[in-house]
């Protein structure tokens, strides 16, 4: 890895504007937000289950905008990134369906619904993306790894706007189509804590990416001090790994 | 959380829809813990990793200038301090 990065700078910052923004959003949510006159008390789960699909989504795409620069510069921070950028997204995606499986049993009586685009094209990304780890762990060679989990990386990410307009254009059967590309269908009072909701999970999602880039890059590190001290044996990691080195 | 939603006016937290919206808020709640448990676990890992890099820093020094009569014990940062 050329040079060195640093990306706990700001980390402090970052973390508290979340904290706030969170705090922010919760409040709205349960004091400022009416209830809904349709579905009722049910669809204040609305404010974390399309938040956080939206931020997933928004991180695989995120993924592969990192691919690029690894695949265009050779540089292993890329592919660091992207990797995190993936694996952040998966946990943010996997909230979102557990969320929004709940309020489709609580809405429809139905943990989940197979004929409805909206569910099943969302399941799809996301096992599209559960297979990135285990492609990179198949691959011993790092530098393979890297290339390959790019290339991946980089066709995930564009599967997911391709994969958003084909929903666009499907029929709804019961998921509710709120949000268009024509605009957000929602009252104003909702509408604000939407969108803090969603600023709120956008920070929550790049704290926590770059509280993971810290821990990896410091433990990148802490291997590559120790390579120096000691020698290449000692520092050579134990096993064959996913994450980049 | 319940202390969030018990607090917050109008909560329906003994009605069936009160308890989905509490699940699927405590779902995401916990995701977001454990996480922060796996990266507390994974930093404390760093954290011995970086003790046992120190020990053998200070091992090797010491192997390799054993009369020197510097403490070999003591890092560059303790020696300026004593």
């Amino acid at each position: 890895m050329p040079g060195s990065t640093t990306y706990g700078k700001g980390l402090r910052t970052l973390s508290l504007a979340t904290v706030t923004t969170m705090a922010a959003a919760l409040a709205l949510v349960f004091f400022y937000a009416p209830v809904d006159a349709s579905t009722g008390f049910v669809q204040k789960i609305f404010y974390v289950h399309v938040p956080l699909a939206i931020i997933s989504l928004c991180g695989f795409v995120f993924g592969g905008v990192m691919a690029v620069g690894y695949l265009r510069t050779g540089d292993r921070r890329w592919d660091m990134r992207s990797y995190v950028a993936i694996h952040m997204a998966l946990i943010f995606g996997i909230a979102g369906l557990i969320s929004g499986s709940i309020w489709a049993k609580a809405s429809w009586g139905h943990w989940w619904v197979w004929n409805e685009p909206t569910l099943v094209s969302f399941l799809i990304v996301l096992l599209l993306f559960c297979t990135y780890q285990p492609l990179r762990f198949s691959i011993e060679d790092p530098e393979r790894q890297s290339r390959y989990a790019s290339v991946f990386a980089i066709v995930g990410g564009a599967f997911v706007p391709l994969n958003y307009l084909a929903v666009s254009a499907a029929t709804a059967y019961v998921h509710p189509r709120v949000l268009t590309l024509s605009g957000a269908h929602l009252p104003p009072s909702m509408g604000l804590t939407f969108v803090v909701a969603l600023i709120a999970f956008a920070l929550l999602y790049a704290t926590l990416w770059k509280y993971e880039m810290t821990a990896k890059n410091t433990r990148a590190q802490v291997r590559r001090l120790r390579r120096t001290l000691l020698g290449d044996d000692i520092a050579r990691p134990a096993g064959r790994s996913a994450a980049p080195s | 959380m319940s202390a969030i939603l018990a607090a917050a006016p109008a909560v329906p937290l003994n009605s069936t829809a009160g308890h989905y919206v509490a699940a699927a808020y405590i779902v995401v709640l916990a995701v977001i813990l454990i996480y922060v448990a796996i990266m507390a676990t994974r930093a404390q890992r760093l954290e011995r990793e970086l003790e046992q890099l120190r020990r053998d820093v200070e091992a090797a020094r010491e192997k390799e200038a054993p009369g020197n009569g510097a403490d070999p014990v003591l890092t560059t940062a303790e020696r300026k301090s004593a």
